[in-house]
This record gives C-alpha cells, structure tokens and sequence, in this order.
C-alpha cells in the first residue's frame, strides 16, 4: 500500500467520523459557542430517581439556578480555601467533615430540594463524592457543577469570604 | 504425483494459522474497546468535556469541540476494526491518538494535577494517570501489531502479482 493512499485513507475516516461527530453535537456546540453551554439540561426536564450518579450542571445551568434561588449550593472544598472565598450563599460542606455535617444540613434542607455541589473545578472529585453521599442520603436532584469555584470566579459570579 | 507436505511446512502452517487468529483476536479486541470508548462518550459529550477540560490544556471552547469529534473518530475506527475493513489506515489514526492520549496524561503526571483520564466512562471512580498510560501503551502495542502484520501482507500481495 502506498503512503498516498494510506493517507488518504486516514484523512477520509477523520472527516467522516468528524462530519458526523459535528452534526450529532450541533446543539452542544452551538450552545457553547453562543455562550449557553450547560443550558440545555435545565433541572426541571431531570426526573427523579435517575440512579445513584448526580448530573453535571454547566456554568450557565448553576447561575439560572443560583438566580431564581432553586438550589442550594454545597462547597465541597476545605473550610480555610472556603473561608477565603466561595459562591455567594454556598454550605461548607468538606468531605472528611461530611458525616459530622449531615445532620444540620438534612434539618435545614429538605430532601425534594435541588443541591449543587461544586469543589476546585474540573480536576476536583470531592464534589462528586460529596454529591453521591448527597444521593445515599435521600437527595434526588442533586447536580455537580464541574467549572466550579475558579470558572463561577472567572465568570464575574457573586462571592463571598466567611468574614463578610 | 501426491505432493506431500513435510512435517516442517505443516509446522509452519500451523504457527501461520495460529498467529493469524492471535492477530483475528488482537484487532477485534482493540476494535471493540475503541468502540466502547467511543459509543460511551457519544452518549455524553458535556461530561467528557469537562474530563478534557480538567487537563487544562485547551482553551474553554475546544474542550467540547474535541469532545462533538474525538469519541466518533474512536468508535468509526473501533468499527472498522471489529469488521476487518480499512484495518493499516485505522490502526494508524488508533496509534496516533493513542501518542496523544498518553503526551496528555504524562503532561498530567508533570503538572501534578489530580485528573481522571475520562477514557471511558465520565466521572466516578478515577482512573490514576500512570494505570491510564500503561493502558494506553498496551492498545498502541496492539495497533502497531496490526500495521506490521497488514503492511507484511500488503507487500507480499504486491511482490507476488
């Protein structure tokens, strides 16, 4: 087989399998590109008792919830990083503190509501450890935000430190 | 006149044969694991964005354009692995994204960051980087095989007409 051909070859798998992965993922990208990625999952179309994973919530997704007060938003970073700053209204809630926490977060927060749990961004998994003893626990919408404090940081999004 | 086959030649007729089912079963085997990762991650694009995103390699929006792409080109070369059809060609585009993948999580291993390798499913229970590259190279090891092997018959078949 000549190189040519091989090349050729190559090229045509790539761009039809990207011609198809475009169209497929239209709406996702288009959604990112206008801006409005994460949007398209609101949490109302998510029904209860979807298993025991919680659902990625993009940017977009956690600031409509976090502006019509729909969710309660849990930080699962360590008490001094979120005693420095954190999502405005955020719960401290570290995973080595979980079991002691639980109790008063269960009495505050009824298990019908929608929690958001987010930690240091994408290379962070306490949010989602956080979030699957969430779902153990009775919770039923529960949502990890991936982006995180540093992308809601970024975003301009209201925070706030401990001490204010 | 009866020809008859030494014991030699139906020796290495034998080996032959078996070491065309070893490559059956190592580019089906392949094949079918791309596919996998491919198929898995079609079904959630969002997530695997986030996974790339945790690499923090890429800007913000190429993460999902990556994540629209990768996982088809995957499961397209897992296909036509499984089904024997354009095999050198894809186990090319497998070596290559396989150099990628591991270039990536070594980065990781470098940078110290803490990622899950987002290699098959999104989320839960990280895979650590280094079982990731070790996994990696055993699927480029595959690949390679299976260039060697199609390339040694695609030059005898052009030797011999």
């Amino acid at each position: 087989m000549n190189l040519k051909k091989l090349m050729a070859e190559m090229g045509a798998i790539i761009l039809i399998a990207g011609a198809f992965g475009l169209i497929w993922n239209r709406g996702m990208l288009y959604d990112v590109w206008s801006g409005k990625q994460g949007s398209m999952s609101s949490p109302p179309s998510i029904s209860a008792g979807q298993g025991d994973i919680p659902m990625p919530a993009g940017l977009m997704q956690v600031k409509e919830m976090f502006d019509r007060k729909e969710a309660v938003l849990v930080d699962a970073r360590d008490d001094l990083v979120f005693g420095r700053e954190h999502i405005k209204g955020a719960v401290p809630m570290p995973v080595g503190l979980f079991d002691r926490r639980i109790a008063d977060f269960t009495a505050k927060v009824p298990l019908s509501a929608a929690v958001v749990v987010y930690c240091s961004g994408y290379g962070c998994h306490d949010s989602m450890t956080i979030g699957k003893k969430l779902m153990a626990r009775g919770y039923r919408q529960v949502f990890i935000y991936e982006g995180g404090y540093p992308e809601w940081k970024d975003a301009g999004l209201p925070v706030e430190s401990a001490k204010q | 006149m009866e020809r008859r086959r030494s014991p030699r030649g139906e020796c290495e007729t034998m080996n032959h044969g078996m070491k065309e089912n070893i490559l059956r079963l190592v580019r089906i085997g392949l094949g079918l694991v791309f596919l996998y990762a491919g198929i898995i991650k079609i079904i959630d694009p969002v997530a695997f964005a986030g996974s790339l995103a945790a690499y923090k390699i890429m800007p913000y929006a190429l993460n999902y354009l990556v994540a629209a792409v990768l996982p088809w080109i995957e499961a397209v070369c897992g296909l036509l692995l499984v089904i024997g059809y354009r095999v050198r060609a894809a186990s090319f585009i497998v070596i290559a994204m396989n150099m990628v993948f591991i270039a990536a999580l070594g980065s990781t291993i470098i940078r110290g960051l803490d990622v899950d390798c987002g290699c098959f499913r999104q989320g839960g229970e990280k895979t650590p980087a280094w079982m990731a590259i070790l996994r990696d190279v055993l699927f480029l090891a595959a690949a390679f095989l299976l260039v060697r092997q199609r390339g040694g018959t695609d030059a005898a078949k052009e030797i011999s007409s």
